[in-house]
């Protein structure tokens, strides 16, 4: 693959870069209307020729969605704004964007659900189900506690938020000799094909995705999309190369966005800060269509809900809703950002409730022993990663009036089912394929590091090839902190099965013997279990008497296991940080009541600037895991710690009680 | 409409027939095939697009291909001499200042601009010369210090000039 030298050279190839001859350019129109009925549909290719709906869409994917799936194109009704209705071509992208004026839709606009309470409230969005809830899960049990000395209530909402790689989606799709190939800026090669196999009813072997060069995706890039069918589609329809490029407004309006997620919670507790009880309504805003990751995200959030602490007795009812929104889509963290955010903010509620300091509570309520919650979660001891972080994040250094925010939490990674990987030598080269494909995180340094160390060979002969799933028989994804964990688990095995096998042929290994031969082991290397891993953040901040809030520092202490590449461990926690602080503080895909998008730019959306820099500090603790390379996830820790600590440090600089992301200036003004 | 046009793009000469409503991004990367430059957004905000016009930093999604008439341009592929990179490429992959690298080629540009107007920015001008280049990976931290690092090599560059001429 390519890597640094190509990046400071402008010389990755990214999905816009790739030309080909006789390649139409795809653009896609779209409805303007939140909720309408479409009454009539004339020019472009329409439903009317292509009418799939969602087939398999990757991360979160449990294979018991009952939907109602999304079509390809909109039908009779638009359900979101920016829902795909038509797509029109050209050779060039402005003539592509100029043949759009040749579709008309008669739209007749009706009354939208744009938010929670609406979709409980009012009459269904779908004429097929009979209210709005699209999923309902209840979660551990009833229970009522006699010798509380306090109940604690609060609500909460994580306001939905934009991906915003700076590279939008992209693909380019050229049915060719009756085989669709399929060019695509991603995180899972084999969800795509997957999905394409189903919207288009092809069978496995008509249809081979390649990766290229990506520029980001934070959940974004794991699966199915409508336009990915339609460009299919089309280039089997015209028997022409078909590329469709996103633009950042279409990827505000109609991509997958993450959040939008409310919690009502209940905390039962002794004086003493022990809690003994949590009870908990999880209301995730599913958007327009079920058969997304909406469907899973509730009960995900309420099985983690008590993260790392020990409490007894846990219900939650956990529901996901539709709205006249773009389905939910999975965004770095998914679910345990919104999890650990309903789970500390009580936990500092508590302590101002009984004056003790909330890392003590958070001492008194950490696993003494692995422990089983009522929700089905097992978490190992968690309380002496936490005397740990305390003292390696300084927290008893600070003296009133500085006072902190601080964060613990659990990580569960996506580590099950495993990952699939393939590693061929040959002509004195290693060459390997990985099913979780790397949008930014450096796989080909985890790949060169643990494989120069199994075989004994120099890392130059080791290369991390672009995924193509000809070659590659099956593969997961690159998302839920699991890619160097589990993707690397799987190189060691297969390396470790050909190390084997040349024992067995040749008496003993030597890597000349590796490097002289041939061998190919391909596998998907099953792992089953929810490797959870502790992380801690501490965070310190100003508000200005404009509302403002500036970041001063941000700390985090986070088990990797082993760090496999410290310069790419430095690096996603940071950038991780910052996503957590925009979470916090500026990010948003917000609408009007009747529907209309508010943040059609990237900075509306608020994606933070340089200018917006805390000072950064990053340790970590080196627990080695069960995995022959002792790594552990991490990807999404700060995405998990940095919200919640920074919205403790928020309400102890400004005296009001945060409940909602982002925190607006107005709100700790007014 | 169609327009003829010209301009020196990274030292050579172009002639070109252009349809007078295109960007300036587009002909860079559509007509001069020169794909180092990136599209991130469709608002002029996020600076994947940043090119040295006449001596300064641009967004060539803000101008219009006719606007570069006769205007002198460097793109990323213009600050390689041969294979031998600039400072501040060497200095981007020590101090690993990009991670997907799909903002890498703006922001290097920016600090090509930055560096031949202020040979020693403190850290908050650099903050601030690089407010208009968004990145989503990084978290600004490695890109800060790889600029830093970068007005540290130019300067060792330059004294080992000075001193070879001496």
């Amino acid at each position: 693959m390519r890597s640094e030298k190509e990046m400071v050279t402008g010389r990755m190839q990214y999905i816009d870069d790739i030309v080909m001859d006789g390649m139409l350019h795809m653009t896609v129109v779209r409805s303007p209307y939140s909720f309408a009925k479409i009454n009539a549909i004339r020019g472009g290719l329409n439903h009317t020729d292509f009418n799939s709906e969602m087939k398999s869409f990757g991360e979160g994917e449990t294979g018991e969605e009952t939907g109602p799936g999304e079509t390809m194109f909109a039908g009779s009704h638009a359900f979101y704004a920016g829902q795909p209705v038509a797509a029109v071509f050209g050779k060039t992208k402005y003539e592509s964007e100029d043949n759009a004026d040749s579709v008309e839709v008669d739209y007749e606009p009706l009354k939208p659900i744009m938010n929670l309470n609406d979709s409980l409230k009012l009459g269904p969005v779908h004429g097929s189900m009979k209210s709005n809830v699209l999923k309902r899960t209840l979660l551990g049990k009833e229970f009522s506690i006699a010798d509380s000395h306090i109940d604690l209530s609060d609500s909460f909402m994580m306001e939905r938020i934009a991906t915003n790689p700076i590279e939008g989606r992209g693909l380019v799709c050229h049915y060719d000799d009756n085989k669709l190939n399929v060019w695509i800026s991603g995180q899972s090669m084999h969800s795509i094909k997957s999905g394409l196999c189903g919207t288009l009813n092809l069978p496995p072997d008509r249809v081979r995705v390649f990766h290229v060069d990506t520029g980001g995706a934070f959940g974004l890039k794991g699966g199915m999309y409508p336009e990915y069918a339609i460009a299919g589609f089309a280039s089997m329809k015209y028997g022409k190369p078909v590329k469709w490029i996103e633009t950042r407004r279409e990827h505000l309006m109609a991509s997958k966005p993450g959040r939008g997620v409310r919690g009502d919670i209940t905390i039962s507790a002794r004086k003493d800060g022990k809690i003994l009880g949590l009870k908990g309504k999880v209301l995730v805003d599913a958007g327009a269509f079920g058969g997304s990751i909406a469907e899973f995200s509730p009960r995900f959030i309420g099985y983690q809900i008590t993260g790392p602490y020990a409490i007894g007795n846990v219900y939650v009812d956990a529901q996901a809703l539709v709205t006249n929104k773009p389905p939910q889509g999975p965004y770095r963290g998914a679910g345990r950002p919104e999890a650990s955010f309903l789970m500390e903010r009580m936990i500092d509620r508590l302590a101002d409730e009984t004056g003790l300091d909330p890392v003590d509570i958070r001492l008194t309520n950490a696993a003494t022993e692995p422990f089983k919650t009522p929700t089905g979660m097992t978490i190992p001891e968690s309380r002496s990663f936490l005397q740990d972080a305390i003292r390696e994040l300084g927290y008893r250094n600070f003296r009133k009036p500085e006072r902190p925010g601080f964060s613990f939490f659990a990580l569960l990674p996506a580590s099950s089912p495993g990952e699939g990987a393939r590693i061929r030598c040959s002509e004195g080269k290693v060459k390997v394929w990985l099913g979780g494909n790397t949008h930014g995180q450096g796989h080909e340094f985890f790949v060169k590091s643990l494989l120069s160390t199994e075989f004994r060979i120099d890392p130059g002969l080791i290369t991390l090839e672009y995924a193509d799933t000809d070659m590659l028989e099956k593969g997961e994804g690159s998302w839920g902190s699991r890619s160097a964990m589990v993707g690397g688990n799987a190189i060691i095995e297969l390396a470790r099965r050909i190390i084997k096998r040349i024992e067995k042929e040749e008496g003993h290994y030597a890597p000349e013997i590796l490097l002289d031969g041939e061998y190919d082991e391909q596998d998907f290397v099953s792992y089953k279990k929810t490797l959870i891993s502790y992380g801690a953040n501490l965070v310190t901040a100003d508000v200005d008497t404009y509302g403002n809030v500036h970041v001063k520092e941000c700390r985090s202490y986070y088990d990797v296991g082993r760090a496999l590449v410290p310069h790419m461990v430095r690096g996603q926690i940071i950038g991780g940080c910052m996503q957590g602080i925009g979470q916090t503080l500026y990010e948003e895909i917000s609408y009007s009541e009747d529907g209309t998008l508010l943040t059609g730019s990237i900075s509306d959306a608020g994606l933070p600037t340089a200018e917006k820099i805390p000072e950064f500090t990053v340790k970590y603790a080196e627990n080695p895991s069960e995995f022959p390379h002792g790594a552990k996830g991490l990807g999404e820790s700060p995405t998990i710690g940095v919200p919640t600590a920074l919205a403790r440090a928020i309400e102890l600089a400004s005296g009001k009680r945060i409940r909602n992301t982002p925190v607006r200036p107005d709100y700790l003004i007014g | 409409m169609e327009r003829k046009v010209n301009f020196n793009i990274n030292g050579k000469k172009v002639d070109l027939n252009i349809d007078s409503r295109e960007l300036l991004v587009d002909v860079i990367r559509d007509h001069i095939t020169l794909k180092g430059t990136r599209i991130g957004c469709d608002t002029s905000n996020c600076g994947a697009c940043t090119v040295i016009v006449n001596g300064k930093a641009v967004k060539s999604c803000t101008m219009l291909g006719v606007q570069a008439d006769g205007k002198e341009i460097i793109t990323i592929e213009g600050i390689t001499q041969g294979e031998e990179l600039h400072p501040i490429q060497k200095a981007f992959m020590e101090r690993h200042g990009m991670q997907c690298g799909y903002c890498t080629s703006g922001m290097i540009m920016t600090a090509y601009w930055l560096l031949s107007n202020r040979k020693n920015p403190s850290d908050e001008e650099i903050k601030r010369y690089f407010s208009g280049n968004l990145c989503r990976c990084t978290g600004y931290q490695d890109i800060i210090d790889s600029v830093r690092h970068a007005s540290e090599l130019m300067h060792s560059e330059e004294e080992k000039i000075v001193v070879e001429q001496r």
